[in-house]
């Protein structure tokens, strides 16, 4: 359960630093234009995550690595995309 | 503060929901085996429709509805607003989405038998809003006043004449108005901006209301839970996710091809153009260049895609057998796969050869051996993967028990790929054989030929599952020996 809680914190934590920057970047631009929409994609799988992991846990259910898995993989490889863009 | 009185967190929300009714019954609440996304493509092209409407009235601000000044706005968007070129792009991509997630859930239905007694009326709500859906994608193609756009709008707009008299000057006036650029712009852009999105909402709303009388469409097999599940939040929280989901994945497409602005409209370009349609109608434009349809035999042409789509919305009164089950339902499910294979067929060749006539000879090739090979697979799948009784005395079968749903699902992949195959070898080998073999068109046959060896041998591995599962490939092989010992 607390590493359930920890994953949480940290899907919340990113969204958090995602959200701060995709609104601080240049807006007409384009490089600064795609990087808006990986940090925003960053944001939607963290919140997706995040509510997966609560519906499970709210409803009694185990939660399943394999999708934390994926969607983390995700994450790295927006976060990679991001790297690429600048 | 005791444990029992609430947090201050827990009186903001009993405040709110005591003024709002967010967690009162409004809508009833969801079976258990409704949490799977397929129960729910429906709900994603809502949710892709209204953010196009919340991306669309942003633009809004800024496009001009006029031939001289359609581009240049478009263009300013692209360039001068903020997150200009963002908006237009996951404005165009959640568009196609919105279109895929329409078709998607018209053939879920459709395989699942949820047009059935007692939703008819919902399909044919259903059938209404899809088609309203590829309004908005005709009419929203033309309003940047591209060279593309305009072509393609000009080809489906000439094609009003060949229209019953009375019914073509009806539709002329809807669509072109008083005639000229100007009103023909005008026209899409309220179409696009009023009208369509005017009647989704009120078609919408009945079909929600229907939703509300009727509820869920129950599972086909015997996978029923007797579990329901609340609105709000459960289910909500599960939309949610869905989603978020379904966002990130038009922001990863629109970010690894985002949308570039073809040339603006002049008549000079235009001439040199081929007009080409949106993906979503280049199946209808590839039926349109079949030979046999040019000139006096378009309106025959206009006539066969209109019955496809009376038939589409007729279908709860045609398909009344009273069984649900996909098992049950072989000459329904090969047609669903050969309609579908027929569609993805005829956008990959109009694709492929833009502008060009196809000769009657291959396009019944094509169509006619894609139809053939998905029909007879699948119906040879039916056959072999049918359970039938144990007869006394036979051996008994050991091995796993079969899921007629998943092998069923395996076989519709197997033979839906098989035939897309076969019309591409088909397409690739013809091609040659016109025109000359070159890089692409030899590429090309060799993936088909790839892909085709791969479902062949898929296809055999399933029926010997089928088979094995079912008994038959034992009893055979126990009557070989015993004919084989006899010899001895």
């Amino acid at each position: 359960m607390e590493l359930n809680k920890l994953l949480l914190c940290l899907f919340l934590c990113l969204q958090g630093i995602s959200t701060i920057v995709l609104w601080s970047l240049s807006s007409t631009d384009v490089a600064s234009q795609a990087k808006f929409t990986i940090f925003l994609a960053v944001d939607l799988l963290c919140f997706a995550m995040v509510a997966y992991s609560y519906r499970k846990l709210s409803w009694g259910l185990l939660i399943n690595p394999a999708w934390i898995l994926v969607g983390s993989f995700g994450l790295v490889v927006l976060f990679l995309s991001a790297i690429f863009f600048s | 503060m005791t444990g029992d009185s609430p947090s201050k967190t827990g009186r903001l929300a009993e405040w709110f929901d005591r003024r709002l009714g967010l967690s009162y019954p409004l809508l009833r609440p969801v079976p258990a085996y409704a949490i799977n996304p397929f129960y729910w493509l429906g709900a994603l092209a809502v949710v892709a429709f209204l953010i196009q409407g919340i991306t669309g009235v942003i633009m809004m601000l800024y496009y001009l509805p006029s031939p001289t000044a359609a581009y240049a706005s478009t263009e300013y968007i692209f360039d001068r607003v903020y997150y200009g070129r963002f908006l237009e792009t996951v404005h165009l991509y959640t568009a196609y989405a919105m279109i895929m997630l329409a078709f998607m859930h018209m053939m879920r239905d459709y395989f699942v038998s949820a047009h059935k007694k007692p939703r008819e009326v919902m399909w044919i709500v259903g059938m209404v809003m899809g088609f309203v859906t590829l309004g908005f994608g005709f009419t929203g193609y033309l309003l940047p006043w591209t060279v593309v756009s305009k072509s393609a709008t000009d080809v489906g707009v000439g094609m009003i004449d060949a229209l019953p008299a009375g019914f073509s000057s009806f539709v002329s006036f809807l669509v072109v108005g008083a005639g000229g650029d100007a009103a023909e712009l005008l026209r899409f852009y309220d179409l696009h901006v009023v009208v369509l999105p005017a009647v989704l909402l009120a078609l919408l709303t009945v079909k929600l209301y229907m939703l509300e009388v009727h509820g869920i469409s129950e599972p086909t097999g015997s996978e029923r839970a007797a579990g329901q599940i609340a609105i709000f939040p459960d289910v909500t929280i599960y939309l949610m996710e869905l989603a978020a989901i379904f966002g990130t994945t038009v922001l990863l497409i629109s970010m690894l091809f985002p949308l570039s602005l073809p040339a603006p409209y002049t008549p000079a370009l235009a001439a040199q153009s081929i007009p080409q349609p949106d993906w979503y109608f280049l199946w209808i434009y590839q039926i349109l260049k079949i030979s046999i349809f040019e000139g006096p035999g378009l309106p025959v042409a206009l006539s066969a895609v209109t019955l496809i789509f009376i038939l589409l919305i007729l279908l709860p009164f045609i398909d009344r057998g009273a069984s649900r089950a996909i098992p049950e339902r072989p000459i329904f499910v090969t047609l669903g796969l050969v309609f579908i294979g027929e569609i993805i067929m005829l956008a990959l060749w109009g694709l492929m050869t833009p502008g060009q006539i196809i000769p009657l000879g291959q396009a019944v090739l094509v169509l006619g051996g894609t139809a053939l090979v998905i029909g007879v697979i699948s119906l040879l799948a039916f056959r072999l993967s049918a359970r039938r009784p144990e007869t006394v005395g036979s051996p008994k079968i050991t091995g796993g028990k079969l899921n007629a749903f998943v092998m069923t699902a395996a076989f519709a992949i197997v033979v839906s790929t098989g035939g897309l195959a076969i019309g591409s070898c088909l397409s690739s080998f013809v091609y040659i054989i016109l025109n000359g073999e070159d890089l692409v068109s030899v590429a090309t046959l060799g993936v088909a030929l790839s892909a085709l060896a791969v479902t062949i041998i898929a296809s055999i591995f399933l029926l010997y599952i089928s088979e094995r599962t079912t008994g038959r490939l034992r009893r055979r092989l126990t009557l070989f020996e015993r004919i084989v010992r006899s010899w001895n």
